[in-house]
């Protein structure tokens, strides 16, 4: 049996606690659904840090919403040995031709991910693609983006929490929070 | 086609970029930044990489804090003679932060206070991407910490310069697509 992590104490300090979360997202719910009122809009959520933020926003909004999950390799990841390009882990259910699409990001950093998930994306045609992201750390990017919907704007620091994970764990935090530094070395990722 | 590499970080940023299909050079263009009363080049700068679809310069820093006051000064003169460039300056606390989120924080530890002549080629070819505009961020982002401002806000047109009249040359290189 592995040793687990100690799920609240790695973390150094929390940065934005649950009820700011809460209210961010509301916030959020309000404007897509304004924005898009009269429309239906078809949410996608890259997994798998995208979830909690996914299920809460979707509630968040008061319009007609479809929903649709991808998963992309990461770099460093299992499949990038073997072939050296990001691959599409799990793909759409269903077409978004003609849809209004809104992809819901956990936090965008380098942008890296985001640009190839765009391009792909607008390969389906759809009527329109609009950005939705709960944390963006501008200190990393390396391709800019435009971001329809920016949650918070953070430090640049190591956060893990509400989806965000270090080595797979930490995603159950119900806020965001520092990862102590001293968790990078002790606790190698998978 | 392998490119010879400086240094291992720049091998490691190449396959992050293949990974991710983001076409890149290496090396492609010199810029001249200072000359003596004869007109001669004295000093310039190559920037590690450009990527062409974000019209971006990526200059690689994770070597010695000597050197990196070094680059920054020539980074510095650089954007005060060419402010059309859009160059980001990738420091040390950058790479690691990456190597960090792609779990290979081994391989910073590996890199880091090297004399940087850890040659390792690569480039794999990508397929073409489309370039992104820049906008914005949306109303009613709240910002815990500006953490600066932002490289590249605005998208500059770029000038390649090849070549001056005071016969520095630049070492173009083919596009890694």
């Amino acid at each position: 049996m592995k040793e687990s992590a100690n799920l609240h104490g790695d973390v150094a300090e929390i940065l934005l606690t649950e009820e700011e979360i809460a209210a961010k997202v509301r916030e959020l719910g309000m404007r897509i659904s304004a924005d898009y009122a009269g429309r239906r809009v078809t949410l996608v959520s890259v997994l798998k840090g995208s979830l909690p933020f996914m299920a809460d926003l979707m509630r968040a909004i008061e319009i007609p919403v479809r929903i649709d999950l991808m998963e992309v390799s990461s770099y460093g990841g299992s499949s990038t040995e073997s072939s050296g390009l990001v691959r599409i882990l799990k793909d759409l259910s269903a077409s978004i031709a003609d849809e209004d699409v809104l992809i819901v990001e956990d936090i965008i950093d380098t942008g890296l991910t985001l640009n190839y998930l765009i391009r792909y994306l607008r390969g389906k045609a759809p009527a329109s693609l609009r950005i939705c992201t709960l944390l963006d750390k501008p200190a990393r990017r390396l391709v800019e983006i435009p971001v329809d919907y920016t949650g918070f704007t953070i430090p640049d620091q190591f956060v893990v929490g509400y989806g965000l994970d270090y080595a797979e764990l930490y995603r159950n935090l119900r806020y965001v929070g520092v990862l102590r530094p001293e968790v990078y070395t002790e606790l190698p990722p998978e | 086609m392998t490119t010879p590499f400086a240094h291992a970080s720049e091998a490691e940023m190449s396959r992050i970029l293949d990974f991710y299909a983001v076409r890149w050079e290496y090396e492609p263009d010199t810029f001249p930044i200072l000359w003596n009363l004869d007109g001669d080049v004295v000093e310039s700068f190559s920037p590690d990489f450009y990527l062409p679809d974000l019209e971006l310069y990526l200059e690689m820093t994770t070597l010695r804090q000597k050197l990196v006051r070094k680059k920054n000064r020539k980074l510095r003169r650089l954007r005060e003679l060419y402010p059309d460039l859009n160059v980001k300056l990738f420091y040390a606390r950058d790479f690691r932060a990456l190597m960090l989120k792609y779990g290979k924080l081994a391989l910073f530890d590996g890199l880091s206070g090297a004399s940087g002549q850890v040659a390792s080629p690569y480039g794999a070819p990508v397929g073409p991407v489309a370039a992104l505009s820049v906008d914005p961020g949306g109303a009613g982002t709240t910002v815990l910490d500006p953490a600066g401002p932002l490289d590249g806000d605005i998208p500059h047109r770029r000038r390649r310069r090849r070549g001056t009249e005071s016969g520095i040359a630049t070492n173009g290189r083919a596009i890694h697509s």
